[in-house]
């Protein structure tokens, strides 16, 4: 346990990534009558039998749980679109588009309303294997951007949670990087052992090889 | 320093995307900022003092719908709500406490962080730099050869204060623009633009960014 | 070898879990506080020696000035101020290794103590102003002052804005769960009251009511 510090090396922990997942809207279908909720969060409803509306995450699954609505599945959470996003995610380097939140969102899913989700064994398992092809080429599907002075990674269509996954291991290689680029860095680690010179990436830089 | 397409064009767009967001929203913009920037940012004490009114009144309704019988079910809903609010404001106020306590003694002597804080944190600041030196001057310091007993400085013979724990602003971050801000240059020195488009994911050094994370272009997460 | 305790002491702190504490190493500190006062008795004196040549070399250079100056005189206080410098040299490099263990030493003794420090604040927000037996014990005495100090500064600062900051360390959940009993377990405490509930019965409770039950495995909360 690392202790209940809020400064920690991956940012966000997973519970508070699912939080901020929480606050994706989604739409549901109640079958009770309450009128509009106006929160600090934003006003959601009314609420009338059979009549679609859009409401953040966490009110969908509160609601679902008390047996008060049924909730929509998103679009990309159809079997069809699926395996359409996990074929391509095999065949290309590159990240598929997806929500930000996608494992969160879906995970919640499944928890809290599983009869609401048709084939949900399948879309269950697409997720999966979309999870695990895609962590496997984070090394590979990543592009660096500039590596001229600073390096600069673009990290397209990677997720909240794989970003946060990843963050520890890039932050630190791309510091690493950043440090051997710069030859002052070597001369002057010399008789300054305990400070970073102010202008690590100046002066002339040794070229390192593309992956 | 940023030589974006988008910042000219940054009118009736912004005002209404300004118009449209929460300060709940803010809040969690504020806090993600918070959790994942090395260095304290701003204490934004409007957006504080705001959403702390808004709790206030929501826990006064709250209280008058349980009293007057309203729901149970309306009720807990609301309670959910002001839980979240809750949960991103102590968690906000939290992260900054700690930021604080790890690097005091470098936001006590440098006043562009010292303006950051607010009141409150400024007098806890204070205190806790007491503290901590105190500590370290019982357990080490006095123990040590009259020339060493400096907390800022290694010994009478350093030039500047070299023993000050600093966050670290090369660090890598990971960052998100809501819109294109075209070619940014990354470094002073650099001729090398990289392109930020609007909704994809960057890691880039914080410093490098600053001054878009301070005015609002970029969100850390 | 200079500066080896020290870094042993670096090193407890390095292989210890983040966010625990080991016992205060007493000893291995008091070693270390030890050498870096050794380190003083090598360096005094040698400051004293340096001194000295210092002003042998500004004398010899006045003799010089004094005295005439023919040849073989200047030879001979170029060879005096030959041996001076070379002595002074050697010294100098003494006191810089004696004044450089000394600095190590202290980092490494700082840092001991300030990471320690970063971990007892830590406690502070677990812990409400006491600490648990096991953890207090391995605090040295200045710790558990630092302990009680910082802990004083951080209630008042929450006092000052009254708003709690040590509640909500994680986000928060429904406060409502579904839960299935498992059991026979007749009366079932609820808030204030007490229920009676049939085994298999699916209830709608609050998450602190039914938490105690799930832990003792009579309840099983459900999901979807």
């Amino acid at each position: 346990m690392a202790g209940p510090s809020e400064l920690q090396a991956s940012a966000f922990s997973a519970a508070e990534l699912e939080f901020l997942a929480e606050d994706e809207t989604i739409e549901i279908v109640p079958n009770m009558r309450m009128d509009p909720l106006n929160f600090i969060s934003g006003d959601f409803g009314p609420f009338r039998p059979q009549i679609a509306t859009e409401v953040p995450l966490w009110l969908a699954v509160a609601l679902k749980k008390r047996g008060k609505c049924t909730i929509r599945p998103p679009e990309w959470m159809s079997v069809e679109k699926l395996t359409q996003v996990l074929e391509a995610e095999r065949d290309s380097e590159k990240f598929q588009p997806l929500p930000f939140h996608y494992v969160e969102i879906s995970r919640l899913l499944f928890d809290h309303a599983r009869e609401d989700i048709p084939d949900i064994y399948m879309v269950r398992s697409l997720i999966e294997d979309i999870k695990d092809v895609r962590f496997h080429k984070i090394g590979t599907g990543l592009e660096i951007i500039s590596k001229e002075r600073t390096y600069a990674l673009r990290l397209k269509n990677l997720s909240a949670m794989e970003a946060n996954i990843v963050r520890p291991f890039i932050t630190r290689a791309l510091e690493t990087f950043s440090k051997l680029s710069s030859s002052e860095m070597i001369q002057e680690s010399d008789h300054v052992p305990n400070r970073q010179p102010q202008a690590m990436n100046r002066g002339p830089r040794r070229q390192l090889k593309d992956r | 320093m940023e030589s974006g397409a988008g910042e000219s064009s940054a009118t009736a767009d912004d005002y209404e995307s300004l118009m449209s967001t929460t300060d709940a929203e803010l809040l969690k913009r504020s806090w993600r900022n918070e959790k994942a920037a090395p260095e304290i940012l701003k204490f934004d004490s409007d957006l504080v003092l705001r959403s702390r009114q808004q709790i206030q009144l929501m826990e006064e309704m709250v209280e008058e719908f349980t009293r007057n019988g309203v729901d149970p079910l309306t009720v807990s809903l609301y309670q959910m709500d002001l839980d979240r609010t809750l949960f991103l404001l102590r968690s906000y106020m939290r992260t900054r406490l700690q930021k604080i306590e790890k690097y005091v003694f470098h936001i006590d002597k440098t006043a562009e962080l010292w303006n950051r804080l607010s009141k409150q944190e400024q007098k806890f600041a204070k205190r806790c730099a007491g503290d901590l030196k105190n500590h370290l001057e019982q357990s080490v310091l006095s123990k040590l050869p009259d020339q060493y007993q400096s907390y800022l400085r290694q010994s009478a013979a350093s030039e500047d204060d070299d023993m000050v724990p600093e966050p670290k602003l090369d660090a890598y971050v990971v960052c998100r623009s809501k819109k294109y801000l075209g070619a940014f240059q990354l470094d002073d020195g650099g001729d090398e633009p990289v392109t930020i488009e609007a909704d994809d994911l960057y890691a880039l050094p914080y410093k490098s960014i600053k001054p878009l994370v301070e005015t609002g272009q970029i969100d850390l997460v | 070898m200079y500066g080896r305790k020290a870094s042993e002491l670096v090193k407890e702190l390095a292989s210890s879990e983040p966010g625990q504490l080991s016992s205060f190493n007493n000893d291995l500190f008091a070693q270390v506080l030890e050498e870096c006062n050794g380190h003083l008795h090598h360096l005094q004196p040698l400051m004293r020696k340096i001194q000295e040549h210092e002003n042998k070399l500004k004398d010899t250079g006045r003799s010089e000035d004094e005295m005439g100056n023919s040849e073989d005189e200047r030879r001979k206080s170029e060879a005096a101020k030959t041996v001076i410098q070379a002595a002074m040299k050697s010294d100098q490099f003494g006191a810089l290794v004696h004044h450089l263990s000394l600095v190590r030493n202290k980092r490494c003794l700082m840092a001991y103590v300030y990471n320690r420090a970063e971990v007892i604040r830590s406690l502070g927000w677990m812990c409400d102003r006491v600490l648990p037996a096991e953890i207090e014990e391995r605090l040295s005495s200045t710790e558990e002052e630092y302990f009680k100090n910082h802990a004083a500064t951080l209630q008042s600062y929450m006092g000052g804005l009254d708003l709690d900051l040590t509640v909500d360390m994680v986000p928060p959940k429904d406060p409502y769960i579904k839960v299935r009993v498992v059991d026979d377990m007749g009366g079932v405490l609820l808030g204030d009251q007490t229920a009676n509930v049939a085994r298999h019965a699916i209830m709608f409770l609050r998450r602190i009511d039914a938490e105690q039950y799930i832990t003792q495995g009579q309840m099983e909360e459900l999901t979807g």
